[in-house]
């Protein structure tokens, strides 16, 4: 369980986060909504342990955060999260194999290719990122956040810069290997509909939650008509 | 205008390796030229000591002019190389919308700048160390010599290699274009080949990331190795030729190996880090300690700084041995010189330590960047 009380963080002027509190259960899968500038990048980093909060606590699966040094934090990161990205961040010089373990060597998972096969990327192993389509170095990216088996994926907007349709898969192959290993999921998206795949919604503006729902249905990538 | 007299002289790198190398050129070559015409003049029984000074003026002019001059060029193709990749898709724009490669390519003149004010400042520290110089390269029958100013060094070691790497940068520039606009405009650089692992499939990403990052940047190992060669070398050379030339040369020396050690190690190794900063930090949110993160970027290029630290050894030694079998040849008191091994020791020392405090700064700097910054970067 991921418990977050009264974070409060600022850069320089800005206040990015102003007293927020947050629960999360383990296996949830939680979006996260707002207005660009709201602040939900920096809620994610802070609760990924990226960042240090300026203040409020923040417990996840039993470790208080807040107290550890840059060391530790770097160890919780290694061992808990998974991190992907809007801009996908892979490693250019290396290959597709390469950049998948630099997640799986982290946890020591020899069964890699798995997770590249169930992206659908096993034909393309050797290929450079620059020679992969936006949805499929996205793929590359989840598999290399799920290679190092995380107990917490944290999602920034994943299908930012992707298309309808390649987002859509992208989306599907995500919700479908969540479901497969109960991970928790946390997903900051500009887009609605995203919100109807989610157990939880979390609505932010300016710094702050401006409400929490569960959905009692969930739907598909497709049912959302996205 | 897209590369604007900024970008040229941002290159402090280049300024200072053209200055040490036009600094010692400058009062060596002022003094062949002043010391020349005086050859007549000389009474026979010192004519070996004359001919030996105008050997090592000229000797010592060449090898730092030819390796300083050859370095100031492979810095300033890097620096270039490393522009066009970084400004790809900048420069693909301007390309698509229809400027010709050739309008692009004469632009790039502007990174001759560096090299005019790194020869200026040479030229200008040259003249103001002369008196120093000559003093201690007095000739015997002849009184103190008298400093002429010679036009025509200014010229060759300041205007000409100005002209010299403007006209490099252009024609490398013109070539480093030709590709196609699709290509800058994704940002790729260089030609892409999908290529066969075979027996290496199982090396760790750890490994991998270091064998990579060095082949990637192929360039930036020649620049460590020669700045380790430099260290060791000059540091050595300064340390132990006392009874060959006059202290202050030695000492001279000295510095210009520390100097053009630290431009180019801090050249290689910035430009290596600031390439790798989305990698490094990539690397961090996913749980890479520090360590980790700064040995496969930098890990690779140790072997070639050892490399380098070795041949300067060895190219030191080789380089006194020379002086002191052909320019005081004919000199009747031919100095001892062997391999000086406590100086050996005592720079292989000094050269751990630092390579060590490089590292370790390097370390803190990955430390600063934060993957958020990165993250919410588009
Ligand atoms: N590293 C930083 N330095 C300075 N200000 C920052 C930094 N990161 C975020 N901010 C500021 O904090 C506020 C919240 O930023 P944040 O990135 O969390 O927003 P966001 O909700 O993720 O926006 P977007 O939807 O555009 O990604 C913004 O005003 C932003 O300018
Ligand atoms: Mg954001």
């Amino acid at each position: 369980m991921i418990k977050a009380e009264n974070l409060v963080k600022s850069y320089g002027g800005t206040e990015a986060l102003r007293g927020l509190s947050l629960e999360i259960a383990d296996g949830e899968f939680a979006v996260i909504l707002g207005a660009s500038g709201s602040g939900k990048s920096t809620l994610l980093s802070v609760l990924s342990g990226l960042e240090k909060a300026d203040g409020g606590t923040i417990e996840c699966n039993g470790v208080r955060l807040d107290t550890l040094g840059d060391r530790e934090l770097t160890l919780f990161r290694k061992k808990e999260v998974g991190f992907i990205f809007q801009q996908y961040y892979l490693l250019p010089h290396l290959s597709v194999e390469k950049n998948v373990r630099l997640g799986a060597d982290l946890s020591g998972n020899k069964n890699y290719r798995e997770i590249i096969a169930a992206v659908g990327l096993e034909d393309k192993l050797d290929r450079k990122p620059s020679a992969l389509s936006g949805g499929e170095q996205q793929r590359v990216a989840i598999a290399r956040a799920l290679a190092k088996n995380p107990r917490i994926l944290f999602l920034d907007e994943p299908t930012g810069a992707l298309d309808e349709k390649t987002g859509r898969e992208v989306l599907d192959y995500i919700a479908g290997l969540h479901k497969a290993r109960g991970f928790t999921m946390i997903m900051v998206t500009h887009n609605l509909n995203i919100a109807d795949m989610a157990e939880t919604v979390v609505k932010m503006n300016s710094g702050k939650i401006v409400g929490i729902y569960k959905n009692t249905e969930r739907k598909s990538a497709y049912e959302i008509g996205w | 205008m897209i590369i604007g007299p900024k970008d040229g002289f941002k290159l402090a790198g280049i300024s200072i390796v053209c200055f040490c190398a036009v600094y010692v050129c400058t009062f060596m070559l002022n003094y062949y030229l002043d010391v020349l015409p005086l050859g007549d003049t000389i009474p026979e029984q010192f004519s070996a000591l004359y001919k030996a000074q105008l050997a090592t003026a000229t000797f010592t002019a060449a090898i730092t002019g030819g390796v300083l001059g050859l370095i100031a060029v492979v810095m300033l193709v890097f620096y270039i190389k490393l522009y066009i990749d970084g400004h790809a898709k900048q420069l693909g724009i301007i390309k698509a919308l229809g400027q010709t490669r050739g309008r692009i390519a004469a632009e790039f003149c502007v990174f001759g700048l560096s090299v005019f004010v790194g020869c200026l400042l040479g030229f200008g520290g040259g003249w103001a160390s002369m008196r120093v110089i000559y003093d201690g390269l007095t000739i015997e029958g002849i009184g103190e010599i008298a400093m002429t100013f010679h036009v025509e060094l200014l010229f060759a070691l300041v205007f000409a290699p100005t002209a010299v790497t403007a006209l490099i940068s252009v024609t490398y520039a013109y070539f480093a274009l030709a590709r196609p606009v699709s290509e800058l405009l994704r940002g790729k650089c260089g030609k892409e080949k999908i290529e066969r692992e075979g027996k290496n499939k199982d090396r760790s990403f750890l490994a991998e990331m270091c064998l990579k990052t060095l082949t990637a940047k192929k360039s930036l190992a020649f620049f460590v190795a020669f700045s380790c060669f430099c260290f060791s070398a000059m540091v050595q050379m300064g340390l132990s030729m006392e009874n060959l030339t006059t202290a202050t040369m030695g000492y001279m020396i000295l510095a210009i190996g520390i100097v053009l050690a630290v431009v180019t190690m801090f050249m290689a190794t910035t430009s290596l880090v600031r390439g790798n900063i989305k990698n490094i930090s990539v690397m961090k949110a996913f749980g890479y300690s520090l360590r980790e993160c700064a040995v496969s970027v930098l890990g690779g290029y140790a072997p070639f700084a050892l490399i380098g630290f070795g041949a300067g050894s060895a190219y030191q030694y080789g380089l006194l041995q020379l002086m002191i079998n052909v320019i005081f040849a004919d000199v009747g008191s031919v100095p001892e010189y062997s391999f000086n091994v406590p100086v050996f020791f005592i720079t292989l020392a000094a050269f751990v330590l630092s390579y060590a405090a490089v590292t370790l700064y390097y370390v803190l700097k990955i430390n600063r960047i934060t993957v958020k910054e990165v993250m919410t970067e588009n």
